[in-house]
C-alpha cells in the first residue's frame, strides 16, 4: 500500500465520516427531544437534489447549501407535523417520509440526471497547514462542510450540556410531562428539534451533491441515512461518540471502494455489513450495562405526548 | 376505513400533482385502474403484488398486536428468500411437490431466524427491537447483495447480479392467468393467523400484553415467553413472504427480491390496525396502488410521481387514523393507545 493510496483512504474517512456526522447529529437531536425520526434516508435525498439543482441554477455552492438545509427542514418538518402535532406513530411516519423523500427527489431531478454540476464546495486552503505532510493532505483539505460539521458538533454538545435551552430540549425527551408542567412547549421544542434534524439531513445531502460525487442520480444517498440512524445508538445518544463512531463508520464507505486497490481479497460488500453488526454489539453492550447504569436512550423516545393523556 | 380517507387525500394531492407536472390526472388515474384491477389479467398481477405485501403486514401484525415493532421484515423476507434459494440449489433434481415444500420451509425458517436476536434481545435483555431489526436488515440485503454478485451468480448473466433462474419444479403453480398458487398461501396462513389472534387464548394473553404489560404480568402471562415466540413466528412469516415471492413471481434469486415489501409491509399493518384480519384488503389496495403506479410510465409519467402518490396514501392514512381515534374519544368511549409491552 503506497502512502498516497494511504492518505486517500484516510482523506475519504474523514470526509464520509463528516457526511453520517451531519445526518446522525441532526438524528440526534431529534431522538434527545424525543423523535424518533426513520425518515433520515429521504431527507438526505431531499437535500442532495435540492442542493444540485440550486447549484445549477444560481451557481453558488453557499446558496445551494442553505437551500438544501430548508429544504430538509420542511421535509422533517411533514414528520414534526403528524408525530408532534397529531401524536401519530413515529415509526410509520418515519418511514413514509423516507418514501415521500426518495420519490420527491427522483421527481424533482428527472431534468438533473448527469448534468454537470453548476457549484461546488471547493477544498478549503489553510495555507501552511494545508502542506504538512499526512495531516495536511488528510485533515488540512478537505470542503468546508467537513470544518462546519465539527463545529456543529461542538456546539450542538454545548448546547445540548449546558444551555436552558438543551436542557429543555433533553427534558422534553425525558418527561414530556413534568417539560410541561415546567412551563415549556414540548410542542415547539419538538416541532424545532425535527425540523433542525432535517436541515442537517439536507446539509448531509448537500455534501454529496456538491462535494463528494457532484452530480445528481437517483439512489445517490445509498442507504447512508440508515447508518446516521445506527451511529446515534452506537454513540449513546452523545455528540462526541458519535463523531468517532462516524469516523469509524466513515472508513468503512471508504475501504469499501478501496478494497481492490490495495490488493485485500475481501468483498466489499461483506464489509459495508460491519457499521450495522457493530451498532447491534455496541447496543448489546449498553443494554448488559445499563442493568447497573441507567440506559443511554431519552426515556420518552417515541412516545406521543398528549396533553389530555398525561 | 382510514385507508380509505387516505387514497381520497392521496387522489387529491395527487392530482394537483399531475396538473403540476402537465399531465391529465383523469386519464392517469383510469390508466392506473385499468392496469390494476381493469381484467383478470390485471387482477393477477395485483393479487401477486398483494401477496408479499399482505405476509408481510401480517408479519409486522403479529408482533404489533403485542404492541412490539418488527421493522426487520425486509431483511427476513431476503433471508426466507436466501433460505428458498439455497433448497432449490440443492434438491434441484427432487419432485416438484417435496422441492417446493423444502422450500417454504427453509424459507420460515429462514425469516424465524433473522428474528431470533432480536427476539432474545428484547425478552431477556429489553433491547429495542426497532433498532435490532432495522439493523438486520441491511445485514441482510447485503448478504443478498454478496450472493448474487458473488458464490451464486449465475454466469450465464452477462455479468448482470442475478442467481441462475429456479428449476421449473421450484416454481409454484398458477391458479389464472400469471396468478400463482401464492395467494392461497397467503390467504391460508392470513385467515389462520386472524383467528389465532382473535379467537385464542394464545391471542388473547396476545393482546392483553400488548395493551399492558403490568396486567399481563399480574394474570400471570410470561412475558418473555410471549415475546420471544411472537417475534420468532413474525420473522418466519416475513421469511414465508421471501420464498413465496421467489417461487412464484420472481424465480430467482436477485438484489431486488425483496423490493421493499418489509418497509410496506410496516405500513400494510398500520393502515389495518395492526390486526391481522385488516391485512389482506389493505395489501390488495396497496398492491393495486403499486402495480397501477408502474403502469403510468407508459403514459411518460415519471415512475416517481407513483412513489410519491405511495407515501400521499400513507400520510393520507396516517392522519385520517388520528382524527378517526379522536372522533372516537369525543364520543365519550374511553380509549387506549396500545401501549408498548413493558416486559
Amino acid at each position: 500500500m503506497s502512502e498516497a493510496s494511504l492518505i486517500g483512504l484516510l482523506f475519504a474517512t474523514v470526509s464520509f465520516g463528516a457526511l453520517l456526522y451531519l445526518a446522525a447529529l441532526g438524528e440526534l437531536i431529534a431522538e434527545k427531544a424525543g423523535i424518533l425520526n426513520l425518515g433520515v434516508e429521504g431527507m438526505m435525498a431531499i437535500g442532495a437534489v435540492t442542493a444540485f439543482i440550486a447549484g445549477v441554477e444560481f451557481q453558488n455552492p453557499w446558496v445551494a447549501l442553505i437551500i438544501a438545509m430548508l429544504s430538509g427542514a420542511l421535509l422533517a418538518s411533514v414528520h414534526g407535523f403528524f408525530t408532534v402535532g397529531l401524536g401519530a406513530e413515529q415509526v410509520v411516519s418515519g418511514l413514509s417520509l423516507t418514501i415521500l423523500g426518495l420519490g420527491l427527489a427522483a421527481y424533482l431531478g428527472k431534468d438533473y440526471v448527469g448534468l454537470p454540476p453548476g457549484a461546488e464546495l471547493v477544498p478549503v486552503e489553510w495555507g501552511g497547514l494545508s502542506n504538512l505532510p499526512w495531516v495536511g493532505p488528510i485533515l488540512f483539505s478537505q470542503a468546508p462542510i467537513v470544518y462546519l460539521a465539527l463545529l456543529l458538533g461542538i456546539a450542538a454538545s454545548l448546547v445540548l450540556s449546558s444551555t436552558r435551552l438543551g436542557l429543555a430540549l433533553r427534558a422534553a425527551g425525558e418527561s414530556a410531562s413534568s417539560t410541561d408542567s415546567a412551563g415549556h412547549s414540548v410542542l415547539g421544542l419538538r416541532l424545532s428539534a425535527v425540523a433542525a434534524g432535517g436541515a442537517l439531513a439536507g446539509a448531509s445531502g448537500a455534501y454529496l451533491t456538491l462535494s463528494i460525487t457532484p452530480q445528481w442520480a437517483e439512489g445517490v444517498t445509498a442507504g447512508r441515512g440508515w447508518i446516521a440512524v445506527a451511529l446515534v445508538i452506537f454513540g449513546a445518544w452523545r455528540p462526541g461518540r458519535v463523531a468517532w463512531g462516524a469516523l469509524l463508520f466513515g472508513g468503512t464507505l471508504a475501504l469499501k471502494t478501496r478494497l481492490q486497490t490495495f490488493g485485500v481479497d475481501f468483498s466489499p460488500i461483506i464489509l459495508s455489513m460491519l457499521p450495522y453488526v457493530l451498532t447491534l454489539l455496541i447496543l448489546l453492550m449498553i443494554s448488559v450495562r445499563s442493568r447497573k447504569r441507567p440506559s443511554p436512550s431519552p426515556a420518552a423516545l417515541g412516545l406521543a405526548y398528549r396533553r389530555e393523556e398525561r | 376505513m382510514a385507508f380509505g380517507i387516505g387514497l381520497a387525500i392521496a387522489l387529491f394531492l395527487g392530482t394537483l400533482l399531475l396538473l403540476g407536472a402537465g399531465h391529465d390526472p383523469l386519464r392517469i388515474y383510469s390508466r392506473m385502474f385499468e392496469a390494476s384491477l381493469g381484467d383478470p389479467d390485471a387482477w393477477a398481477i395485483t393479487l401477486n403484488r398483494a401477496v408479499p405485501l399482505g405476509l408481510a403486514g401480517l408479519a409486522v401484525a403479529i408482533a404489533g398486536s403485542m404492541g412490539l415493532w418488527n421493522i426487520g421484515a425486509e431483511g427476513q423476507i431476503m433471508a426466507g428468500a436466501i433460505a428458498a434459494a439455497w433448497v432449490a440449489r440443492i434438491g434441484g433434481d427432487w419432485p416438484g411437490f417435496a422441492l417446493i415444500t423444502a422450500m417454504l420451509i427453509a424459507a420460515i425458517g429462514g425469516g424465524g431466524l433473522l428474528a431470533v436476536g432480536p427476539a432474545v434481545a428484547r425478552a431477556k435483555l429489553g433491547v429495542n427491537e426497532i433498532i435490532t431489526t432495522l439493523m438486520l436488515n441491511e445485514v441482510a440485503i447485503r448478504l443478498v447483495q454478496w450472493l448474487v454478485h458473488g458464490p451464486w451468480k449465475d454466469p450465464d448473466s452477462f455479468n448482470f447480479p442475478l442467481a441462475p433462474m429456479l428449476p421449473d419444479q421450484a416454481r409454484l403453480p398458477t391458479l389464472f392467468s400469471r396468478a400463482h398458487f401464492g395467494l392461497l398461501i397467503a390467504a391460508a396462513v392470513i385467515v389462520m393467523a386472524s383467528v389465532a389472534v382473535r379467537y385464542t387464548a394464545w391471542g388473547y394473553e396476545l393482546r392483553i400484553a400488548g395493551s399492558s404489560g403490568a396486567t399481563a404480568r399480574y394474570s400471570g402471562i410470561s412475558l418473555p415467553k410471549k415475546v420471544l415466540t411472537v417475534l420468532v413466528l413474525s420473522g418466519a412469516v416475513a421469511g414465508l413472504a421471501g420464498g413465496v415471492e421467489l417461487a412464484g413471481t420472481a424465480d430467482r434469486l436477485t438484489e431486488t427480491i425483496s423490493n421493499g415489501f418489509g418497509f410496506a409491509g410496516i405500513i400494510v399493518a398500520a393502515l389495518a390496525l395492526m390486526r391481522p384480519s385488516g391485512v389482506a384488503a389493505v395489501a390488495l389496495l396497496f398492491g393495486a396502488v403499486q402495480i397501477g403506479g408502474q403502469s403510468i410510465q407508459t403514459l411518460g409519467v415519471s415512475s416517481s410521481v407513483s412513489t410519491i402518490l405511495q407515501a400521499f396514501v400513507l400520510f393520507g392514512a396516517i392522519g385520517a387514523g388520528v382524527f378517526s381515534r379522536y372522533r372516537l374519544s369525543l364520543d365519550g368511549g374511553s380509549h387506549s393507545i396500545p401501549e408498548k409491552a413493558k416486559s
